[in-house]
């Protein structure tokens, strides 16, 4: 069988890819039937192809998701205080509400967790609650640095699961 | 809730995900964050390939967000919601390559120095001959396919990843590089035949037996 044409090296990729019309895909099958340098060619297209698979799939950073919804909060608003003074919160601050939460858990015991959270219904806190308690709890401005990160308001509830961060037990 | 046409709402019935968009469109305040979520690897992974560095492809999906934000009050769902979203992400690649084409900036990454650094296309041609062992290690093998894959140029490259990484059919690759579907086809054609010539060496390191490739002409 003579060389292939571009044409005919674009069927086969086309063929490869199933995107032929049935009927210039049956001709072509046949011909790969009758010619094996150009079911070779398919052949190693075909495994070229897969090698792609090697290539890294990358996961985003974690705080992929909040950085992105700052610099909406950025762009519409002056400042973190007008952002809450439209009740549209960035989530690192409804975050923070929940870190306070926590803080107040941590000193008072589960009794007052459980006021604050009443179940996986409860609504983030407003911005007026959030404010408040940021007032309340310097420590937990303080430490915004690190709240920032979080963007799995379930792993910040686990935090204060005693069974998975509670105090390690004598001898452990 | 704004009135959409009987097209735009057929297509919202069947694409969740343009359902979601229209909620972004009326400000809905967790619809986008949810969007995000559900697009950030996608998009990520794309640009990754396209631009070969994770801190870059970050910055151009969050770019590529961000412009969906922008403009969603203009929004008409007319077709896929990923092939909306993708249209502006190649846009956005394809500047953000040319750009660099224009000003050459070399970043050294630490990945970039030693036996597998950045070679010539060539290089690796007519390194084939020493056929490689079969204990080629996973990652100096996805070194040495990123290095093929970036030596297309940039809308093969796109073509290549829509394709493979985002499993778009021609139609669908077509409507986001704003091309027709024949050239489509032949922009993969070409494509291909480049990886394959680079790539030839590594795809029977597994000491399958090359099969008989008498007409395998090379360009």
């Amino acid at each position: 069988m003579s060389s292939l044409s571009e044409e005919d090296r674009a069927n086969l990729v086309a063929f490869l890819d199933g995107e032929l019309d049935e009927g210039t895909a049956r001709a072509l099958e046949a011909r790969l039937n009758l010619d094996p340098s150009a079911r070779a060619k398919a052949e190693t297209l075909r495994k070229t192809w897969e090698l792609l698979d090697y290539l890294p799939r990358p996961e985003p950073s974690t705080s992929f998701t909040n950085r992105t919804l700052e610099k909406l909060a950025v762009r519409h608003t002056t400042g973190p205080h007008l952002a809450i003074a439209r009740g549209r919160l960035p989530r690192w601050i409804v975050a923070l509400g929940w870190a306070a939460a926590l803080v107040v858990a941590g000193a008072s015991g589960l009794g007052a967790a459980h006021l604050l959270w009443s179940g996986e219904e409860t609504p983030p806190p407003e911005a007026a609650e959030v404010e408040e308690i940021l007032v309340r709890y310097p420590r937990v401005v303080e430490n915004e640095r690190l709240f920032e990160e979080i963007d799995n308001l379930d792993f910040l509830r686990s935090l204060g699961d005693p069974k998975l961060f509670g105090e390690d037990e004598t001898g452990s | 809730m704004a009135v959409i046409g009987e097209t735009s709402s057929q297509l919202a019935l069947r694409d969740p995900d343009i359902r979601l968009m229209l909620r972004v469109r009326d400000d809905d305040p967790v619809a986008f964050a949810e969007l995000v979520e559900l697009y950030q690897h996608r998009l990520i992974t794309v640009m990754h390939h396209l631009v070969g560095n994770k801190e870059e492809a970050e910055d151009l999906a969050q770019e590529a967000f961000l412009r969906v934000y922008r403009v969603r009050k203009k929004y008409r769902p007319r077709a896929k919601f990923s092939t909306w979203l993708f249209t502006i992400a190649n846009n956005l690649a394809l500047n953000t390559l040319r750009r660099r084409q224009r000003k050459p900036a070399v970043r050294l990454n630490v990945r970039d120095s030693g036996p597998l650094g950045p070679r010539p296309a060539e290089q690796l041609v007519r390194d084939r001959a020493s056929q490689p062992g079969a204990h080629l290690q996973e990652k100096e093998l996805a070194a040495v396919i990123q290095q093929a894959l970036h030596g297309l140029n940039e809308r093969q490259r796109m073509a290549v990843v829509l394709n493979k990484f985002e499993d778009m059919n021609y139609a669908e690759i077509a409507e986001v590089m704003e091309l027709s579907t024949k050239a489509v086809k032949s922009l993969l054609s070409r494509a291909r035949e480049n990886l394959r010539l680079v790539l030839k060496s590594y795809v029977y390191m597994d000491s399958e037996p090359i099969p008989d490739s008498g007409d395998l002409d090379d360009e």
